[in-house]
């Protein structure tokens, strides 16, 4: 046997088969009780997004599917060759959009002042990420017009428990077809339906800025993080239970943290009830049902 | 021989279109009749979908409503079993399963366990149903009907083979999750509700008969998976998981009786012992009488005393 590509904790291996085909009837699904026909998602060169593609190609084909690269300019170039093998070996419509000049209309550039005024070369790299991310945003959501397509959300299960994403910027999305599979299986499943070595092996990033990864950020593994939040969300491990298992005390109160903080990014925001029925509360449609369909044409 | 042919209507509801459901039945119980089926069993709530919510109320159906009379005179010469939501008289909304037979609707179950744990929010929406009784059939066996939760609780299987149901029919809206490598289909769901219907078939001696619909809504993907089980916990038929279809299956009904009288379990069951029992044991939970397994010295009611020599742990 070959060795495997990358680390995979035994509890989280699950049957790429069943996702797939799980993954294929929701997005099916969720397009035809929309009334679309198409998908537009954006492309970074990571495993995720690339997963993404696979999979909506599976479920619809390529041809119903348009893939958006949004690279700044500081975006790293093997992330768009990526994305760009991609998208050929999956034959999908594709559009590069450079959000450089977005950005810097905000923040400045050199010694051109943006829009913030003379504070904005000052922003930190977090809100620059940020930024970004609701930038790509933005131009998928109008490009989805165009297209007319819906937007497929690429983040996971592993980032959104963490709170590893930017409010309405990656996590912005008209349905997400990995939302429940943690950082190790997205790489388990991206295995099975043929996403590039490259793309699995290579350490995952944000790519705000040049070498940034997201381990050597938060300063855990995926691996170690995804058998930690298994235990603790899916399998409802206590703390104590969980040190017994081996996590170390710090590691399991950080993560705590992080998941209880997020909390906010996974959830519609509350709305001051007033009136006798009140959307979320007592107002409660399915959000696809008879007459919500986008008529066609 | 007795032999019947079994239509399993593994279908995908569309969320809240009655018509475009009712519709869908009508194509399948042609299809099923073509085929020479004698008994078609839909899924749970088949004519409306699964996740209504306040939809709930907008698809319901009371028992006299000329749709539900239509449909069911598609089924001269046939039986039939169709989910939908029922609207009583006093406006309680209930997961209905009935049996429509040579074109009346000759039985009606109410999903008596309704899930509001996990994914489920099945109490917010509907009423609880309250009877579980099998019905004689002109398949010349007793039915029994039950709705997919239902069947994770033990007595109702019992209660409909000791009532004289020899087909036990489950009809479902499960969806699927815990997908791991490590369950035998690869879906965790599927593998629970397998051993179920294995034991249930085999401990009444009755046919399984469980239909699952497939399909999305929302975030949920249901898995069909519908089986036929034969009365010695054997499998006759299995239909794909996610796989949209009409399965028929044949049986020999004669085998129910070759497996009661090789395997008389239900001649020995002891009805009532068991609801001397289940007396007792109601009579203790709802404090009127103190609680065999509760700690010496419990307070009728609870389960837990006061440690010797401090106060009652509720003083009144």
């Amino acid at each position: 046997m070959s060795a495997p590509l990358y680390e995979l904790p035994e509890e989280l291996r699950i049957d790429t088969a069943i996702a797939r085909r799980i993954t294929g009837e929701f997005i099916r699904g969720q397009l035809r009780q929309a009334g679309f026909e198409r998908v537009v998602l954006g492309l970074s060169g990571g495993v995720d997004s690339a997963l993404v593609a696979y999979l909506v190609t599976e479920a619809i084909g390529a041809e119903h599917l348009l893939c958006v690269l949004l690279p700044y300019a500081s975006s790293s170039a093997a992330s768009r060759s990526d994305a760009e093998e991609v998208v050929r070996r999956l034959g999908c419509a594709s559009r590069l959009v450079t959000i450089t000049a977005m950005v810097d209309a905000y923040f400045g550039a050199g010694a051109g002042e943006g829009a913030l005024g003379a504070d904005g070369p000052e922003a930190t790299a977090l809100r620059r990420g940020n930024f970004m991310a609701r930038m790509r945003m933005a131009v998928l959501y109008d490009l989805s017009v165009v297209w007319g397509g819906l937007v497929a959300g690429t983040g996971n299960k592993t980032e959104s428990l963490i709170g590893y994403t930017t409010l309405y910027g990656d996590n912005a999305c008209a349905f997400n077809p990995i939302g429940d599979l943690y950082k190790s299986q997205v790489r388990q499943v991206a295995e099975a339906v043929g996403v590039p070595e490259t793309i699995i092996v290579k350490a995952p990033s944000a790519d705000l800025w040049p070498g940034q990864t997201d381990e050597s950020e938060v300063g855990f593994s995926y691996a170690d993080v995804d058998r930690l939040l298994y235990w603790m969300i899916d399998q409802r491990r206590s703390e104590e239970e969980l040190a017994a298992k081996g996590f170390a005390p710090a590691f399991i109160e950080r993560v705590a943290r992080m998941v209880a903080g997020a909390e906010y990014k996974r959830q519609v925001p509350p709305i001051a009830k007033i009136g006798p029925r009140t959307a979320g509360l007592d107002y409660l449609y399915p959000r696809r049902r008879p007459g919500s369909a986008r008529r066609s044409g | 021989m007795q032999p019947l042919r079994i239509a399993l209507a593994q279908t995908a509801p569309q969320l809240g279109a009655l018509e475009a459901n009712l519709e869908r039945h009508r194509a399948l119980l042609a299809e099923a009749r073509a085929g020479g089926a004698g008994l078609v069993v839909f899924p749970e709530l088949g004519l409306t979908g699964y996740l209504l919510q306040d939809l709930a109320a907008e698809v319901a159906m009371r028992l006299d409503d000329p749709r539900l009379a239509t449909l069911a005179a598609e089924t001269v010469g046939l039986s039939a079993v169709v989910s939908f939501v029922e609207e009583s008289a006093d406006h309680r909304l209930f997961i209905a399963a009935a049996l429509l037979e040579d074109g009346a609707v000759r039985h009606v179950h109410r999903k008596v366990f309704l899930p509001t744990y996990g994914l489920f929010d099945e109490r917010r929406f509907f009423a609880a149903g309250s009877l579980i009784r099998a019905v004689p059939s002109r398949l010349g066996v007793g039915i029994g009907l039950a709705v997919c939760e239902d069947f994770w609780h033990l007595a109702v299987p019992q209660l409909l083979a000791l009532d004289g149901a020899q087909v036990l029919i489950n009809v479902s809206s499960s969806p699927g999750r815990d997908v791991a490598a490590i369950n035998e289909f690869g879906l965790g769901t599927a593998t629970s509700w397998r051993t179920l219907m294995r034991a249930y078939a085999q401990m009444t001696t009755s046919y399984v008969v469980f239909v699952n619909r497939v399909g999305v809504d929302e975030s949920i993907s249901f898995w069909g998976g519908s089986e036929v089980i034969g009365p010695a916990g054997d499998t006759r038929f299995g239909a794909p998981l996610y796989d949209e279809g009409l399965y028929l299956v044949d049986v020999d009904l004669a085998d129910l009786r070759r497996e009661r009288i090789a395997t008389p379990l239900l001649r020995d069951e002891r009805p009532e012992i068991v609801l001397r029992q289940l007396e007792r044991i109601v009579r203790e939970r709802a404090g009127e009488v103190r609680d065999t397994t509760a700690e010496p010295g419990a307070e009728p009611g609870l389960d837990v005393a006061p440690a010797a020599g401090s106060a009652p742990l509720v003083r009144r």
